[in-house]
């Protein structure tokens, strides 16, 4: 009997190969994307799968009663907390500093490093392949390395107890080696390294202080903690020990459910739309196969009346249908696995790698998806196998032999409400497409306040190995550069337009006693003239005053503005917190775009970070040529930067490309949108393509007959395009205010952004449209075009 | 007695008006009788049929199939009834065409459940029966339309019926074709004892049954 269906199934299939082949392309397709997309978000959810309990997880935000809310607080608070809070069980930082080069005998790398307190186990439950978690990392000179950094340092072997030493200095044991972490995960690190050994490092504990807040911290708590109550207890330390208690209001305790959606709002916006997404691809996919097969079937209502009278019942009827549809379903979802794995996944990597890190399908662990897909395949079977079929069984076996069956105004109804919905659909992505399309348009072109041609960006960081006599290379590097005809200017500083650190801290006029926030950074002699921002008043840092110009700042015009100031004259700015230092403000720069523009130019402030060289602040060497002398300048300087010895190799980047790199997960987004426009109007289209071949087949006669009554080819097609035409056009009016709504909303996220027009629906309905025309006139042309004595003759 | 019909209406109501497909018909159907109706056009002849073979339902009488009360049977139990004891054999032949001759023939068994080798030893003795061993891997397309309909009764025969219900059996087919499958017919009657009931438009036709049945709007007119 099995048999039998199946061989019936195929038979079938291959009659109506048309719209088989239709279904077959549309559903692999849609199937393909649906399981990358449930991949990534899948990825998402499951990536802090191995922290348990996470309900009793937590992380500190400081919240400032201007409705400032940061993720950061002072370090020794999280200590104090542990210290008078006995419902936390646990709590660590997670801490960045520096990144040590761990070496074993000759073998050297650089990882991903993070500062952790000792309990970090308890809160983390972090699983070791090597080790013990409850004695790791509690000595001040233990590391916990992953399996990748274990695998190249040590091999295959268990490194616990093995010696590791960092930066040629230190002698580290290792005491764990974790498994890999997914790299959607919240926490990412390769490298775990006790907070004890950070605070030997003078430099941070100088700033690890009760003034500074720069540090992370996670709890873990008690069952049935009273969060407000402890709520009040780290405020209650706060504000007994914080040097600053001016506008803070209260630390909230967040949980850590909520970490990742609040730490980095893109991806949320990410997930969520992958999983819209996924549910509209599903949503067109089976409308498709449903309107089809509902069409197909029609055309086979005698056949079903013969199996009836036969001695078919209902259930092996709808089994046949269901068969049919499941290998259809099926086949197209083993053809779309080897499309995900081998196509949509590496280019879903390409798009959010760099950004998110490269994830892979591993049969071993990721099996539960599998269930997933089996189970949405076998869904889709079902529904498509046996909603259609359900209605017509139903109908009496006399009128359904003798041909009377025709399709109802209700089964019209829905079939025309499903093609609107699907182009609905189609309709507000391609929407997004344009408006997102244009927004990044917008933002790669709008003015950016300073000059980036011909400017080249150099990382100074190359850990050198004699950092003394590398300075003094590159001092003398420098002096060349100043004589290098080709160069119009450089600079050594801190931040450049494209990476400032997100390093503020209040200011106030001595004199007015005006406050501010300010964005800060190191920068130094030649940086306005490098990246050609325009001076409005006062002057440049000069490292011919170096001696003074250590009290010297420069803001930008917003700064000045917020400051309520007219001009610079005599004006000076004092720091809070430490010292309380007081700096003459030198000059005031146009407010240029430092960082992307999705978010607004704030006011920034810039410290002299020394005479031009490799001082301690210096990160980035920046250098303007003459336009089209990048290369020529560039590789002189590789020259001689490849003599000085380092861990890390001389390279460099055009301005230009580092300001396109911002916007590199948003075009991936926008790729992504591209890409779904494109299939949800291919895969409407094809199902619109299979049911007009099937309608025209249907009317085959009708048109014959008004052909030899003397219409006219035009007339024909437009008889059996209109209706279809119609509904594109419902569902443009449908889809505009949706999308119109959508995007306004998205694009309040960006702090520049271009207002909606009303030509991009135009073009998108246009799109849509032109698209159904030739869809269906190709078909009604092909139909009207047949020589009407054969079709009234086949009848 | 195989049927027994009393009182037998069937009406629709169109506009307002009954109009009546079916009035006060009583019948009664020995086992082994060849019964041929006949009337114009509309007269009810295939409605009588249908009702006959319980795929159309009446809305008036008492209709009684080897003893049991039809009109009062569930939908599931009348079906039962009939894939038991009818076989049908209609003017278009209603073959599946994505199915070969052996497999439309073969089909009935399926949805009775029959063991494989059992099926197979049915539907060779048809197709013997029938000589059309040959054109077992054809598709009804292939067939003329006189091997199609005997395609068509052997598919009708394949799970042994009581009752073999013909409309128009030979409508389509030349007059060669049609003797054929009227011959056919008389023999199933007289050497298997099958009781026939076939609509027809033709007197010759209807002359190979034993009895002739008239119809006119909905009346028997004569028996």
């Amino acid at each position: 009997m099995i048999k039998n269906y199946f061989k019936i199934a195929f038979r079938h299939l291959w009659k109506n190969r048309l719209s088989t082949a239709l279904n077959f392309v549309g559903l692999t397709v849609g199937l393909a994307s649906i399981m990358t997309l449930g991949f990534g978000v899948y990825a998402y959810h499951s990536a802090d799968a191995f922290i348990e309990n996470k309900e009793a997880l937590y992380t500190l935000k400081t919240v400032e009663t201007n409705g400032n809310v940061s993720d950061q607080t002072t370090y020794p608070l999280l200590g104090e907390i542990v210290h008078s809070a006995p419902e936390v069980i646990g709590a660590t930082h997670i801490q960045g500093w520096n990144w040590p080069w761990l070496k074993v005998k000759d073998i050297e790398t650089q990882k991903n490093t993070k500062y952790v307190d000792t309990s970090f186990f308890k809160v983390f439950t972090l699983p070791l392949k090597y080790g013990n978690s409850k004695t790791a990392l509690k000595n001040k000179y233990d590391i916990v390395i992953s399996e990748e950094v274990s695998r190249q340092l040590f091999g295959d072997i268990n490194p616990v107890g093995q010696t590791i030493q960092a930066d040629d200095s230190l002698n580290l044991t290792v005491q764990g080696v974790f498994k890999p972490i997914n790299p959607y995960s919240s926490v990412a690190f390769d490298v775990l390294l006790p907070t004890a050994l950070l605070e030997l490092n003078p430099g941070f504990k100088q700033g690890a202080d009760w003034y500074n807040t720069f540090a992370t911290n996670y709890l873990r708590v008690k069952k049935d903690t009273d969060i407000e109550a402890l709520e009040h207890t780290v405020l209650d330390i706060a504000m007994r020990n914080y040097q600053n208690t001016e506008g803070l209001k209260k630390l909230r305790l967040d949980s850590f459910l909520n970490y990742r959606e609040g730490y980095n709002p893109t991806v949320g916006k990410i997930i969520k739309g992958s999983l819209a997404t996924i549910f509209f691809i599903l949503l067109i996919v089976v409308i498709n196969l449903l309107n089809l097969n509902t069409s197909i079937i029609y055309n086979r209502h005698k056949e079903l009346a013969v199996r009836k009278i036969i001695g078919s019942g209902k259930r092996s009827l709808i089994m046949q249908f269901c068969i049919e549809n499941g290998i259809l379903v099926f086949t197209a979802l083993l053809l779309a696995g080897i499309l995900f794995v081998q196509v949509l996944l590496p280019a879903m990597n390409a798009i959010y790698g760099s950004r998110f890190g490269n994830i892979h399908f591993n049969l071993g662990s990721d099996y539960p998806l599998l269930f997933g897909y089996f189970l949405i395949g076998l869904l889709i079977t079902l529904t498509v196998g046996v909603l259609p079929t359900l209605k017509i069984i139903s109908f009496p076996v006399v009128t359904a032999i003798k041909g009377k069956i025709h399709n109802s105004k209700n089964s019209f109804f829905v079939r025309n409400a499903f093609i609107t919905v699907q182009f609905a659909l189609a309709i507000i992505f391609i929407c997004t497409a344009l408006i997102l399309n244009n927004q990044i348009h917008y933002m790669q072109n709008v003015p950016l306040g300073y000059d980036a041609q011909g400017v080249s960006i150099v990382k100074l960081n190359l850990d050198f190995k004699d950092r003394e006599a590398a300075n003094s290379r590159i001092q003398i590097l420098l002096e060349q550069l100043k004589n290098n005809p080709y160069v119009q200017g450089f600079a050594t500083t801190e931040v450049i337009p494209t990476a400032y650190h997100y390093n503020y801290n209040d200011f106030y006029d001595p004199v007015t006693k005006a406050e501010l926030n300010i964005r800060k950074g190191f920068t130094g002699t030649g940086y306005s003239k490098t990246f050609g921002i325009p001076l409005i008043q006062g002057r440049e840092f000069d490292e011919r005053r170096d001696a003074s110009e250590n009290n010297s700042v420069m803001i930008n015009k917003k700064a000045m503005e917020a400051l309520g100031w007219k001009d610079i004259k005599n004006k000076q700015l004092t720091e809070k917190g430490g010292a309380e230092e007081t700096y003459n403000v030198i000059g005031v720069m146009e407010d240029f775009h430092y960082q992307d523009m999705q978010k607004s130019v704030e006011p920034i402030l810039h410290y002299y970070g020394g005479k031009r060289g490799l001082g301690y602040n210096n990160r980035y060497l920046s250098i303007k040529t003459t336009p089209g002398k990048e290369t020529v300048v560039l590789n002189t300087l590789k020259k001689s930067f490849d003599q000085i010895p380092s861990r890390h190799a001389f390279d460099y980047e055009l301005l230009e490309s580092r300001i396109h790199g911002q916007y590199k997960l948003l075009e991936g987004i926008l790729g992504t949108v591209n890409y779904v426009a494109f299939l949800t109007i291919l895969i409407s289209s094809l199902g619109m393509f299979g049911l007009i071949s099937l309608m025209a087949r249907k009317r085959i006669k009708e048109i014959g007959i008004r052909k030899t009554l003397g219409a006219g080819v035009g007339k024909i097609a437009y008889l059996l395009s209109k209706d279809f035409i119609k509904l594109v056009l419902l569902a443009c009016l449908i889809a505009f205010p949706i999308a119109w709504y959508v995007m306004d909303k998205w694009l309040q996220d960006f702090a520049y952004r271009i207002a909606i027009k009303w030509w991009m629906f135009l073009l998108a309905g246009v799109i849509a449209l032109c698209i159904t025309a030739v869809t269906v006139g190709f078909q009604s042309v092909k139909a009207a075009l047949a020589n009407p004595v054969k079709s009234l003759r086949t009848e | 007695m195989l049927i027994e019909l009393k009182n037998i209406f069937k009406w629709v109501n169109s506009g307002g008006n009954r109009f009546f497909l079916l009035k006060d018909i009583n019948l009664k159907i020995e086992q082994g009788a060849f019964i041929s109706v006949m009337g114009p056009s509309g007269s009810g002849k295939s409605t009588l049929l249908n009702i006959l073979g319980m795929l159309d339902t009446f809305d008036e009488g008492d209709y009684y199939f080897n003893g049991q009360p039809v009109h009062q049977l569930k939908e599931k139990y009348r079906s039962r009834l009939y894939k038991e004891h009818i076989g049908f054999v209609f003017q278009a032949y209603h073959l599946i065409d994505e199915l070969t001759v052996y497999e439309n023939i073969e089909t009935p068994l399926l949805y009775k459940k029959v063991s494989s080798p059992e099926r197979k030893a049915l539907v060779s003795d048809m197709l013997d029966r029938f000589n059309i061993v040959g054109k077992k891997d054809l598709f009804p397309a292939q067939l003329s339309g006189g091997q199609q309909q005997l395609v068509g009764v052997a598919r009708a025969l394949i799970s042994k019926p009581k009752l073999l219900l013909a409309d128009e059996p030979t409508g389509n087919l030349n007059s060669k074709q049609g003797a054929e499958i009227m011959e056919l017919f008389k023999r199933l009657n007289q050497e298997d004892g099958v009781t026939v009931v076939q609509v027809t438009h033709s007197e010759k036709n209807a002359a190979y049954g034993s009895q002739i049945l008239e119809l006119l709007d909905g009346r028997i007119i004569s028996k």
